[in-house]
């Protein structure tokens, strides 16, 4: 996990130009043009042709994934393995195709850096049309978050751990890194005995878990007794129920919690 | 309950005029009343309801089912095409490629490569065919007419200049001479359009614009561009009309500067085949501003409504709402949502949902349901006239949209991030829109279409990797087998007196049979 940026005072951390890219590299014009063919045809839907955010993908060039690259060491990985639970598929790249779309990419963080501004992009002076008090009153009573949530405990400081878009994507429906703790599922054996240990996957006929080496263990769903307790299902059932200004107010509220 | 076929037996069209054809060759009169041994069109027939008459396979003895072979591609992306099945061949096809394979053994037969290009390869829906001619679209938007017996190229046409921004993922309709394509382009402001290609020459027969084309000085669209006609339409051979959705308009997110409800974006269109003209259009999302295509499956289904005989056509829409239409007119008889809705204050007098205007993208963000990537999508529906079910991938899922102006009026114009779903297989009654039963397929949205057959068999996918049967008239699961996300319409044929399931799962084609 990278470190968080500094809040700075009366200034709302994310309105600060994209994250940096840490370790300065150029590429070859030739490169990053063979780079841009390539990232138009296989990202540019999600993503963007530009890379800054499509139709369902982020904007890589504020991506701190993208800013913590070096020559592809965080990008190759991600490329070849996917995040298939964010419906990014999985590519196998030559060598010289993964350079290029590396290439590129740092191609337009580099542009949109010195641009400023950046757009399409959510500035979290955006989002600040809530008001904290009603937020944290929500939070309390009608939201029923403080049941599994507590401004003391787990949401210290969460406004400086996320910011602007950030912190609000993470309030709705927590995801991307780090990763949310997985459900946890309660195995009763014949014995009566129940081990816990985190859900890996599942589907209606199998369910996958962690053992603790950390290895994965399939069962067929009908062959063992278990119960899933899943603290996200309350995160989308409250999709349902927040007005437009009760997400705003909720989010002011976490805001301040620096 | 009349089918189209049976219809057209009343009326003597499509039948009883075969007349022998070389080997490799598709009788275009076939694509009216498709035999048993085949798939010919993307839905299987005109009337996009990929229902199956085969009965050999049932709810007893699905649970038997076995892998007969497996087609390998060999290439990363997965399969999102419906293979077509014409004389012994199935034509599959992923962006730029296109295979010919032994439907017995699943031998590659030959294989057609178009040259690497940067358009967007996000996906392809299928090929079509024509006497002895494939027909392949490409995103770098060629249309490509393929010897059926070797895979040789006998015309190469330009549809859409990629360079604008126009890609292509089309399987093409064919109706008479008629090759329709469409094509795709929302990240930039383009007009829509359907093109009709001559099937034998490649010349172009006639252009509808959704939108007024560069240069047009229709005032309609409300200075909207888009509304890209990116899916495979139906059509009613008695009442000559083609029937397709059109998408979203554009900019996408800035409502702003295309006041009024932006026809005929994110709308069904009834075209003459002959003309392209325009015979009725209805909106099923005037003025969006959330990506919501109107380019699912418009399903033709002659049955009673109200008591009366009728012609309807129904949709399930990405934007959460199912219609039903009478077809000869494009009048609605039914609006009723099927998934989770919470964008519109209500239906208007011509049953079009009425877009609350607190649900536009706004700079602070607006949490809607559904989100971008819809209710449902380009996955086909199925509907079974036994039950008078439509089944149909649903997403109950929200997201957040966001415009200002600094956004500016060009492409995407805004900013939208998908927060949660969760996916099902859903089943619509037809009469009243209400949901007869939900099955989970997991979380996110599910990528599988659905085939019904007369036995009562359900065939789709879940979201992490499963072809699934279901029974038609509750749901149940019966059947799977995981094979890898499925990605495709699955479909069914007889072929030597049996009956095979064809479906992809990631980039491999599965067939099943009974031992």
């Amino acid at each position: 996990m990278p470190a968080a940026q500094a809040p700075v005072p009366g200034k709302s951390p994310a309105s600060l130009p994209p994250p940096q890219t840490v370790t300065p590299q150029t590429y070859p014009i030739e490169q990053i043009q063979s780079g841009e063919g390539r990232f138009t045809s296989q990202c540019g839907f999600c993503h963007g042709r530009d890379a800054a955010g499509g139709e369902t993908g982020p904007d890589l060039t504020r991506s701190a994934l993208v800013a913590q690259d070096t020559r592809g060491d965080k990008i190759g990985p991600l490329l070849r393995t996917g995040r298939p639970e964010r419906g990014m598929p999985s590519f196998e790249l030559t060598e010289a195709d993964l350079g290029a779309l590396v290439a590129f990419i740092h191609a337009q963080k580099t542009k949109f850096e010195t641009l400023g501004g950046g757009r399409r992009a959510v500035d979290a002076s955006d989002l600040a049309t809530g008001k904290a008090d009603a937020g944290r009153r929500y939070f309390n009573r009608k939201g029923g978050c403080s049941g599994c949530h507590s401004p003391t405990g787990d949401l210290a400081g969460i406004a400086a751990r996320y910011q602007g878009l950030q912190l609000l994507q993470r309030m709705l429906y927590p995801s991307g890194q780090p990763a949310p703790a997985p459900p946890k599922v309660s195995f009763t054996l014949p014995e009566g005995r129940t081990v816990i240990a985190p859900l890996a996957g599942q589907d209606e006929f199998t369910i996958t878990v962690l053992d603790p080496t950390g290895a994965r263990q399939t069962y067929a769903r009908s062959a063992v007794k278990f119960k899933i307790d899943d603290p996200m299902s309350a995160h989308f059932d409250q999709l349902g129920k927040y007005t437009d200004k009760d997400m705003h107010d909720v989010f002011a509220y976490l805001d301040t919690l620096k | 309950m009349r089918s189209l076929a049976n219809l057209l037996k009343g009326t003597g069209i499509g039948i009883g005029f075969s007349v022998v054809v070389l080997a490799q060759a598709v009788d275009p009169k076939d694509l009216l009343n498709p035999p048993p041994d085949s798939w010919l069109t993307y839905h299987g027939d005109y009337s996009g309801r990929r229902h199956a008459s085969l009965t050999e396979i049932t709810p007893e003895n699905v649970g038997q089912l076995k892998q007969v072979w497996r087609f390998q591609t060999g290439r990363n992306p997965s399969i999102k095409a419906t293979p077509i099945l014409a004389n012994g061949i199935l034509y599959v096809t992923t962006p730029d490629n296109l295979w010919a394979i032994d439907a017995r053994t699943a031998k590659e037969l030959w294989h057609y490569e178009h040259p690497k290009n940067d358009a967007f390869h996000i996906g392809h829906r299928g090929a079509a065919v024509y006497k002895d001619t494939v027909y392949l679209t490409t995103p770098d938007c060629h249309l490509i007419a393929l010897n059926a017996k070797d895979g040789t190229v006998k015309w190469n046409i330009v549809i859409a200049d990629s360079s604008k921004g126009y890609w292509s993922s089309n399987a093409p309709l064919i109706v008479g001479n008629h090759v329709l394509v469409g094509i795709s382009g929302d990240f930039d402001n383009l007009p829509g359009q359907l093109k009709s290609i001559d099937a034998d020459t490649g010349k172009t027969q006639w252009i509808f614009y959704t939108t007024p084309p560069p240069g047009g000085t229709e005032p309609e669209s409300g200075g909207a561009t888009g509304g890209q006609m990116w899916m495979t339409g139906t059509y009613d051979p008695l009442l000559n009309l083609v029937y397709v959705g059109s998408g979203n308009p554009t900019p996408v997110l800035n409502g702003k500067v295309r006041p009024g409800d932006n026809p005929w974006t994110c709308s069904i269109v009834a075209l003459n085949p002959d003309t392209g003209k325009l015979v009725w259009g209805f909106q099923v999302s005037p003025h969006d501003t959330h990506d919501w295509d109107a380019s699912e499956v418009p399903v033709l289904v002659d049955a009673d409504f109200n008591g009366e005989p009728r012609k309807l056509l129904m949709q399930a829409s990405r934007n959460g709402y199912f219609f039903v239409l009478d077809r000869t007119n494009g009048k609605n008889l039914l609006t009723a949502p099927f998934a989770t809705v919470n964008w519109a204050k209500g239906i208007d007098k011509t049953g079009r949902p009425i877009p609350d205007p607190a649900k536009e993208p706004a700079k602070d963000g607006v949490l809607i349901a559904p989100n971008e990537s819809g209710a449902t999508n380009y996955r086909s529906p199925s509907f079974d006239p036994k039950t008078g079910l439509l089944i149909v991938s649903v997403q109950d899922g929200y997201g957040i949209y966001f415009f200002k102006p600094e956004h500016g009026a060009y492409g995407w114009a805004g900013a939208d991030y998908g927060v949660a779903g969760k996916a099902f297989l859903r089943a619509i009654d037809y009469k009243t829109g209400k949901v007869v039963w939900n099955h989970p397929i997991g979380d996110g949205a599910g990528a599988a279409g659905v085939l019904t057959t007369e036995t009562g068999l359900t065939f789709s996918g879940d979201v992490p990797s499963n072809v699934i049967a279901f029974r038609t008239s509750d749901g149940t699961t019966l059947w799977h087998e995981p094979i890898g996300k499925v990605g495709n319409g699955p479909i069914t044929y007889e072929l030597d007196g049996k009956q095979y399931l064809v479906v992809g799962g990631g980039s491999s084609l599965y067939a099943f049979a009974l031992p």
